[in-house]
This record gives structure tokens, C-alpha cells and sequence, in this order.
């Protein structure tokens, strides 16, 4: 075995001499055994013709420098296949489940891999229901498309991923991964029981490093979760959907370690490499001839600001993006999906039918004359506006209240059952507001609620 | 002393008030040769500070046999002993067996200091986050280990290290003592009281940076930590366990709002500790003082950490108090945890990674300013069962400028956290106190850890509020409003009004219970909003007279049947007629 010592440590990033200038490779895991047991590291860069720089993948707490190393002439690997389903695991692929060890002769991939061809790509054409009415209208999410769900700290994007895993991963059917990326170790163990309860978990592999662990750990444990869906794609042929939460902390880990590295800091800080490792990792996330990924990804935006460099080089690489907004949240209004903000790539007649487009391109037009009435409304008041754009406005408000819905994860704050809208009823519902046949109904009929059945029978109910 | 390792030649001294014997000099190059296997003959340094003895110094060791060395050594050997369950036999045996030992003792020298950093020389066995001492006594911690060199902090009076000192290192990391006598206490970030009591007999000893509790650790979140705030136990419920940021511009009532909830602990069975970071001394004081009245302060240990402490200090502080709380938490206890405040401890870690040459992030903090909150935030948790079942619920207070959530810190800390409690100053000066903002404010996992009755009791709360503000503000400028409208901006006005509190009143359960059913089934409808507070006060007195066995069920069963809410409802409107006639 190859082995060296540790000449330097800077926080997650150690230096190590390899006398005898026989290198490890560029990604190369590396061994050292320290009183806490066994630490792995990973080679990042080649600093001179024997020393490498190394990331490590645990607390640097207690590493002296002059510890033996050992280079395993591997990289990171991760077990894959069926044998992961129904487990917990950390970024090693080591299972933190205590359900004891994965089956004897469980194959096992390295977590670097190339991302699929130009020609094993395959374009979208088809949507994928999620049941909650403000996405499927506005913003339909592609069957084996790349989703984003971008939001500030506290506006409802895990929950929201949660809401998505009920809705889509149970009535799915086929394989899925979840991937944690430091993001509270509380809502990892809440996930993995309410998974276990509902029994999503048999077709589940969850794969968590979480904000408590070391950059180095963040900043690969979603190649270690893409690395067990892209096994179901390309061997098993299987529709995966792939869950990760955070997207951005993989970013926000890069950029711990790179001036540690060495690197020289670019726009606010960031790593200058976050547009190549970002592309490495999004590339590998997509549908091929043999098989489909869909992928949703939360995006945490850092201080609100959609234009950090981390949010916005994340926008390219999807197919559908909720934006979820801080005002919508203070009012009240869940999910705080910003329809204007949103987009998605198959909203069009092609894809969606007629009518359906018809009603969205409608709702949009009146939430946008509604967002420019606004600042007239603050300054002279309602009564200064005609006759149209008074009706406009409470068509606009009553269509704002009928997006929001109850949600099933909300269920056990709120007591108020979650709601699954079918897309027919959605576009049914939105048409008839648009078209004027629900001007009589108060507001308040329309927050909350699931069907437009619901608003007349909520109405009926307030009535009386 | 001298450093021997200049170069790669290893140079030996002997230090001692009178020259050694030919015979001595000749054991000593014994002792080198057969121990380091080198050739070499100690050159004599005279010095006093050896009385009683000598001091060898091959390389980097030192081998101190003085009488103060050998004392060290048996302090040494006490200090393990006691801390390992049996004190007294296990002293007694240390004492009889303690003969000296050689024993090297790892040094090196300081290079350079300044601001609260020093590199040292030497010390080649040094671990990252080790605890090192300075000759005149001060501790540092090791920070960066370069190919020749160690760049640490410095936790005390720089003024009494200089370059050219020597450095020793401890071969243990940073840790602070723990136990049950540190309760009632006011201690340091290093463990040592500081209010002029008696010295403190630690039961443990743990390290300040210590793993949180992994996914399978934990449970979740499902017994409620009463704040006996009305605002916050009706729509932002605390669980033990939880995280909940306390966020809000200065002299919002931050800290009020904490130790309310620290105060409403007493007969709980709950340990609480309350963290200074970077905060006037006095203001510690009067602190405690406030808890000693309030017979708060006997299970309450403070950590201060205050403005005039070096940076060091200020950064390890939060952590010395997750450890402590740890102690509790790991032994089944439930423990609740204020850190006032993390964006004071947020400069101190940007000062010291400035200083130590890291390079400079969004508004000059370094790149891991987020996992330095996360992995102490982390650290509060439910326990599993396996593992006793203890809690640790984590109030961190953030300071904003002129209202401005979404600020690089708050953001951070908001995404950590499970939940935050916004308060404005807005509504502080309106004299809405506590003056939470019901929409920014949230709580994630509270709503399974309130009570029975209280769920039942509070309902559709925090929605309904959320948009009678927003109806205030559509509203504020049309002047003909329809009566249902106006009807509803009262109502809204009417609970606003009710979640106005005092400091150190705290409800009980049965209390928030009755006035939240009251007030949601519209009895005080009519009140004037004025009189709202009154009314309630009036209406719980009112209620434990007439109906005291209905407060006593809802207390003791945390539950609400729906006869005893009819009984609430019907009795608040016969006080209703009372108070109107």
C-alpha cells in the first residue's frame, strides 16, 4: 500500500507528503486511523511532486501532523442497487440505520462518474401531476425533468419537498432517492419516520450528510445519492425520482473549503470553480434512453437574494422552477408559491392542451394587472379605480386565496386535513374564476381550500 | 528558555542553579543516547527556576525536575483521578502509588503575537482544536497546523505572552468541566466561577466541540417547553428539543422574551442555561440578580462571555454552554438553552478568522460562518429513547439593523433553526408586548408538541391573524367599509390586543386554554379594544372562582372536552354581562 504522512492541517483541509513521489490520483480516497477510528480524505489537488492537498470527510479534531496515511488507490464508493432501498445511509455508503450491514457482495460504484452522452439524451414531453394546484396550473413539473424549488430560510421549501414526496413518490410507484445535503439532522429523522410509517421508505434509499458535518461531507454526499439513482436508471432501466435537499449546500460547502485550498475567492466569496462543479453534478441529473430521472431540488437563497451567484447559476440547468416568496408566507399564504416568479418549460399548448393554457396564461395576466394596481391602491384607495379594474382586483384576490392549499406534512400543526387536487379540477376551478362565475362568492370562501366545490360549500357554510 | 530546534540539528541543554557534576553531565548523555540514540553532551545554562532540581531539554521535550515539576505531575495525575467516578479512594490510591516518572513534557516556542493570535514554533505532536499553555499560564487553542509552524488563539491577557516564550502543549482538547454544582452558577467560557462563590467540583469533563446527535439519535419533537406567553404557546408552540431563533432589531424585547421562558421553567424539572456573548457585564449582572428574585436562578447556570473578553473567548463561549447543557441532556434531563446573542458571536469569529488570514466572504465573514452556528445549533435535540430520552431546546437570539430579516447572519441562522420569533420594534413602541410579528414569525415542529388543549383551543389562530393584517393594510385607505368587513378588523384588533402580556406574568396552560376559547368564539367581540386586557384578566379571575374544577381538569389533563369548553364560554359571557352592566 501507498502511503504518506500529514505535514499540514487547516481546518477540513490537510496536506500530505508522499516521500517516495508515487502520488495518489485527483479524487483518490485516502485512509488514516486516528484515536475516533477510521477517517477517510479526498484528494483535490497535487500541490508539488510530493505533497498532495486533501479534504477530509470527518471533523479534523485530534489529527496531528505526522500521522500515517494510506492511499486506497479507490475513490469514494457507495453500494447501489436493490439492497439500498428501505436504508440510511451517510456519504460513505455506510448505513446509519442500525439495521445492521448491507447483504456480503453488495456492488458498490464510485460516487465520480461521467455525466450521459448527447446522444443518450431524450427530450420531455410529458407532466407530471403533483396534486397541489398553484405548480400543476402555473408551472407543471416535466416527467423526467429537473424541478427547482428556490426560496429564502423559512418560506416552506422542505415542506414543500415533503408535500412532493407524499403526493408523487407514494401514488409513483417505482424507485426513489433521497438525498439530505446539511440540512437539519431533525427533519432527516423526522422524514425517515414518517417514510417508514407510510411505507415509502421499502422503495426509498435516503442518503444524509447534514449541516452538523464537515464541509467535506456536504460537499459530496449528493454525488453519493445521484450516484445510487443513476445506478436504478442506466442498470435497472427504472423512472427514478431524485430528491435533494439542499442544492445549495453543496455549493455553500465548496466554498468552505476553497481558499483553504488555495483557491482565490470570486464574486461574493464563492469558490471561482462554482459554475464547472455545479455543471459536473447537474449534468449527471437527467433522463436518458434507458431510463428517466426526475429530480427535485431544493435551492436555499441566501439573504433573499435570487441574483447570488449560487441561485442564479442553478436556474439554467432546470426545466421547471418555483420561486417561493417571503410576502406570500407572511400572509398567510401556502404554499408561498410566486406564481409570476415560477416558470416551467412545458408550459405550452403543445404540451398542456388548449385549455389548460388558456386558463394559466388568463390567471397570469390578472395576478400581473393586479401587482401594477397595487401601488395606485396603496396611494389613492380602492374606490379610485373603474369599474374593470375593481373586478380585476378581486378576481385577483380571490385567485391568489384559491392557490394556496392545505397540505398534508402541515397537517399535524394546523389540524386542517391536506388536500390532493387532480389537474382537471384545478384548470375547472381557475376557469371559473376567470370567467366571472365566481364573482359573487366572498374571498374568504377561497383561502384554503381544495376544489372549487369546497369554495361553494365554504361559502354556503360562511352564509349561514 | 532556549529553542533547541533551530534547524534540523537537535541541540540538548540542562538548566539548573549550580552546574551539574561530571558525573551528573555524564548520566544525562546517557540518558540522550539511549533514549533518542544521539551523541550529545547538554550544554548548562544557569537559571533559578529550578529549585530543587534540574530541567533537561532535548529537541522539543523538556524533562522537568524541579520540585515544581514534580508537583505538576502529581497535579497531573489528581486532576485524571477525579474524574472518574470514586474521588476520595481513587485520590488516596494516586497519592500512595505517585512516584515521578520521566516523562517528556512536548514544548515549543512563540514566533509572533498580536490581536489575540500567536504562531508558535514546535510542538510537531500538536492535534487541531488541542488546548495548549502559554509559560505565564494563559491557555490557547491550536487553530492551524502548517508545515513548520502553529498558529493558535489566545484565550486571556496577551500582554503576559511574548515572542520568544515557551509553549507546552496539554495533549487534550478543549473541554470544560461539567456537573450538577454549576447550577445556580455564574462561570466563564472556560468553566471557572466567576461570581465570587466557592470553586466548583466538576462531575465530568467534556469536550466543547462534540458531534450532534446523528438522524437515528433522535425522536421527535412532541413534549411542549411552556414559555406561559400567550403569543408564543398559542401559535409559535416550543418543543423540547426545538430550535427557535428569537430575531428582532435592538430593544425589541429579545432577552425579555427568553427569560420569561426561562422563569416559567421553575417547577418543571427543567435545566436552563443562559449564554452572554459579547454583553455588558453589568447587564449579566442585573441579570442574575433578576433570577435570584424570581427563585430562577437555582437551576440556572450562566456562561459570560462579556464585550471586554478577547474574541477567542467570545467564539468558544456558546459552545462551553452546549457542553455543559450536554452533561444534562445526555443524562435524561431536559434542558433549555439561550444564546444571546449569535450575531455578537458571529463578529468575534470573523475578527479571528481575519486575523488568522482566512479569506473574506459575503459582508467580510468567513466561508464557514454557517457551520459555525450549525454545528452548535445541531446540538440541541430530542434524544431517543435508547439514549435516556433527554432534551436540549435552543433559543438563539439574533440582533438585526433596522428590521432587515433577510441580512446575510439572520438568513444563516433562520435556515438553521426550526422556527423564529420576529419582533418589531414597530409594534414595541405601539406597546404590543411581546412584540412578535405573527406573520414572519413561524415555528416548524411545535404544533405536535402543544397540548391537547391548547391546539384544540388555538385552531386557525395564526392564520386568522395573519390576514386581518393583511385586510388592515388593504383596507386602511378606502373610508366605506361594509359592516362584515369592519366587523372582522375588529376581531382581529380584539386578539391582537389579547396577546399583549407583561414581563413576568407567565399564563398557565388552563389560562391561555380559556382565553384563547373566549376570544375565538367571539365573547369579547364588543369589548373595546382598550379594555380587552382588563376584561381578560377580569374573566380568568372571574373564571377560577366560578368554575375551578373545569381550570383544574384543563391543567392536569392538558385536554379540553367540548363541555368544558360550553362551561368556559358560557361563564365568560355571564362576566361578559358583569362586565358590561
Amino acid at each position: 500500500m501507498n502511503s504518506g504522512k500529514i505535514i499540514k492541517i487547516s481546518g477540513p483541509v490537510i496536506d500530505v507528503e508522499f516521500k517516495d513521489g508515487k502520488l495518489p490520483r485527483i479524487m483518490e480516497a485516502l485512509e488514516v486511523m486516528t484515536d475516533a477510528g477510521k477517517k477517510i480524505m479526498e484528494v483535490q489537488q497535487h500541490v508539488s511532486g510530493t505533497v498532495v492537498r486533501a479534504v477530509i470527510l470527518s471533523e479534523s479534531d485530534g489529527m496531528t501532523r505526522g500521522m500515517p496515511v494510506t492511499a486506497t488507490g479507490k475513490n469514494i464508493e457507495v453500494p447501489v442497487g436493490t439492497a439500498t432501498l428501505g436504508r440510511l445511509f451517510n456519504i460513505l455508503g455506510e448505513t446509519i440505520d442500525r439495521k445492521g450491514d448491507l447483504p456480503e457482495g453488495t456492488e458498490k460504484r464510485s460516487i465520480h462518474r461521467k455525466a450521459p452522452s448527447f446522444s443518450e439524451q431524450t427530450p420531455i414531453v410529458s407532466v407530471l401531476e403533483t396534486g397541489i394546484k398553484v405548480i400543476d396550473l402555473l408551472e407543471p413539473y416535466p416527467r423526467g425533468g429537473k424541478i427547482g424549488l428556490f426560496g429564502g430560510a423559512g418560506v416552506g421549501k422542505t415542506v414543500l419537498i415533503q408535500e412532493l414526496i407524499h403526493n408523487v413518490a407514494t401514488k409513483h410507484g417505482g424507485y426513489s432517492v433521497f438525498t439530505g445535503v446539511g440540512e437539519r439532522s431533525r427533519e432527516g429523522n423526522d422524514l425517515w419516520t414518517e417514510m417508514n410509517e407510510s411505507g415509502v421508505a421499502e422503495k426509498t434509499a435516503l442518503v444524509f450528510g447534514q449541516m452538523n458535518e464537515s464541509p467535506g461531507v456536504r460537499m459530496r454526499v449528493a454525488l453519493s445519492g445521484l450516484t445510487m439513482a443513476e445506478y436504478f436508471r442506466d442498470d435497472m432501466g427504472k423512472d427514478v425520482l431524485l430528491f435533494i435537499d439542499n442544492i445549495f449546500r453543496f455549493v455553500q460547502a465548496g466554498s468552505e473549503v476553497s481558499t483553504l485550498l488555495g483557491r482565490m475567492p470570486s464574486a461574493v466569496g464563492y469558490q471561482p470553480t462554482l459554475a464547472n462543479e455545479m455543471g459536473e453534478l447537474q449534468e449527471r441529473i437527467t433522463s436518458t434512453s434507458h431510463g428517466s430521472v426526475t429530480s427535485v431540488q431544493a435551492v436555499y437563497v441566501p439573504a433573499d437574494d435570487l441574483t447570488d451567484p449560487a441561485p442564479a447559476t442553478t436556474f439554467t440547468h432546470l426545466d421547471a422552477t418555483t420561486v417561493l416568496s417571503r410576502k406570500l408566507a407572511e400572509q398567510g399564504l401556502y404554499p408561498a408559491v410566486d406564481p409570476l416568479e415560477s416558470s416551467s418549460r412545458i408550459l405550452s399548448e403543445e404540451i398542456v392542451g388548449a385549455e389548460h393554457y388558456s386558463v394559466a396564461m388568463q390567471v397570469e395576466a390578472i395576478l400581473q394587472k393586479y401587482k401594477e394596481l397595487q401601488d395606485i391602491i396603496a396611494i389613492l384607495g380602492m374606490e379610485e379605480l373603474g369599474e374593470e379594474d375593481k373586478l380585476t382586483v378581486t378576481r385577483a384576490r380571490k385567485i391568489q386565496r384559491f392557490l394556496s392549499q392545505p397540505t398534508f406534512v402541515a397537517e399535524k400543526f394546523t389540524g386542517i386535513p391536506g388536500v390532493y387536487v387532480p389537474l382537471s379540477e384545478t384548470v375547472r376551478g381557475f376557469k371559473a374564476i376567470v370567467s366571472g362565475e365566481m364573482d359573487d362568492y366572498p374571498e374568504e370562501a377561497f383561502y384554503n381550500t381544495g376544489t372549487i366545490d369546497d369554495v361553494i360549500k365554504k361559502a354556503e357554510a360562511l352564509n349561514a | 528558555m532556549k529553542s533547541n530546534n533551530s534547524g534540523n540539528e537537535i541541540r540538548a541543554y540542562i538548566y539548573s542553579d549550580v552546574p551539574p557534576t561530571a558525573e551528573q553531565t555524564a548520566r544525562f548523555s546517557a540518558f540522550i543516547a539511549g533514549k533518542y540514540g544521539l551523541e550529545l553532551t547538554p550544554e548548562w545554562i544557569q537559571s533559578d527556576q529550578y529549585k530543587g532540581g534540574f530541567c533537561l531539554s532535548v529537541g522539543q521535550d523538556v524533562y522537568d525536575w524541579s520540585e515544581r515539576g514534580r508537583l505538576k505531575q502529581l497535579k497531573r495525575k489528581l486532576k485524571n483521578a477525579a474524574l472518574t467516578g470514586e474521588v476520595i479512594p481513587l485520590i488516596r490510591k494516586a497519592v500512595e502509588e505517585f512516584s515521578p516518572e520521566i516523562i517528556a513534557d512536548e514544548h515549543g516556542q512563540v514566533l509572533e503575537v498580536g490581536d489575540g493570535i500567536a504562531v508558535c514554533s514546535g510542538m510537531s505532536g500538536a492535534a487541531y482544536g488541542e488546548i495548549i499553555v502559554f509559560q505565564s499560564g494563559v491557555r490557547g487553542m491550536v487553530q492551524d497546523l502548517r508545515e513548520d509552524s502553529v498558529g493558535c488563539i489566545v484565550f486571556g491577557d496577551l500582554e503576559t505572552v511574548s515572542a520568544g516564550d515557551i509553549v507546552y502543549r496539554t495533549g487534550r482538547t478543549a473541554g470544560i468541566p461539567v456537573g450538577e454544582g454549576f447550577l445556580g452558577r455564574v462561570v466563564d467560557a472556560l468553566g471557572s466561577p466567576i461570581d465570587g462563590g466557592p470553586p466548583i467540583t466538576p462531575e465530568g469533563y467534556r469536550q466543547i466541540e462534540a458531534p450532534a446527535p446523528g438522524i437515528v439519535d433522535r425522536q421527535p419533537v412532541n413534549k411542549p417547553m411552556e414559555t406561559g406567553l400567550l403569543v408564543v404557546d398559542s401559535m409559535f408552540p416550543i418543543g423540547r428539543g426545538q430550535r427557535e431563533l428569537i430575531i428582532g432589531d435592538r430593544q425589541t424585547g429579545k432577552t425579555a422574551l427568553a427569560i420569561d421562558t426561562l422563569i416559567n421553567q421553575k417547577g418543571k424539572d427543567v435545566v436552563c442555561i443562559y449564554v452572554a456573548i459579547g454583553q455588558k457585564t453589568s447587564s449579566v449582572a442585573r441579570l442574575y440578580e433578576t433570577l435570584k428574585q424570581k427563585g430562577a436562578a437555582d437551576y440556572t447556570i450562566i456562561v459570560s462571555a462579556s464585550a471586554g473578553e478577547p474574541a477567542s473567548i467570545q467564539y468558544i463561549a456558546p459552545y462551553a454552554g452546549a457542553a455543559l447543557g450536554e452533561y444534562f441532556m445526555y443524562s435524561g434531563r431536559d434542558v433549555l438553552i439561550i444564546y444571546d446573542d449569535l450575531s455578537k458571536h458571529a463578529v468575534a469569529y470573523r475578527t479571528l478568522s481575519l486575523l488568522l488570514e482566512r479569506a473574506p466572504g459575503r459582508e467580510a465573514y468567513p466561508g464557514d460562518v454557517f457551520y459555525l452556528h450549525s454545528r452548535l445549533l445541531e446540538r440541541a435535540a430530542r434524544l431517543s429513547d435508547e439514549l435516556g430520552g433527554g432534551s436540549m431546546t435552543a433559543l438563539p437570539i439574533v440582533e438585526t439593523q433596522a428590521g432587515d430579516v433577510s441580512a446575510y447572519i439572520p438568513t444563516n441562522i433562520i435556515s438553521i433553526t426550526d422556527g423564529q420569533l420576529f419582533l418589531e420594534s414597530e409594534l414595541f413602541f405601539e406597546g404590543q408586548r411581546p412584540a412578535v410579528n405573527v406573520g414572519l414569525s413561524v415555528s416548524r415542529v411545535g404544533g405536535a408538541a402543544q397540548t391537547k388543549a391548547l391546539k384544540k383551543a388555538s385552531g386557525a389562530l395564526r392564520l386568522d391573524l395573519a390576514q386581518y393584517r393583511e385586510m388592515e393594510v388593504f383596507s386602511q385607505f378606502s373610508s366605506d367599509l361594509d359592516e362584515a368587513t369592519k366587523k372582522r378588523l375588529q376581531y382581529g384588533q380584539g386578539l391582537m390586543r389579547l396577546m399583549r402580556q407583561p414581563q413576568y406574568s407567565p399564563y398557565t396552560q388552563a389560562e391561555e386554554t380559556a382565553l384563547l376559547v373566549a376570544a375565538l368564539n367571539k365573547v369579547m367581540q364588543d369589548v373595546p379594544a382598550n379594555k380587552i386586557n382588563t376584561f381578560a384578566k377580569g374573566m380568568l379571575t372571574y373564571l377560577k372562582q366560578h368554575i375551578p374544577d373545569v381550570m383544574d381538569t384543563i391543567q392536569a389533563s392538558k385536554t379540553l372536552t367540548s363541555d368544558d369548553q360550553s362551561a368556559i364560554i358560557h361563564a365568560a359571557k355571564e362576566y361578559l354581562k358583569e362586565f358590561n352592566g
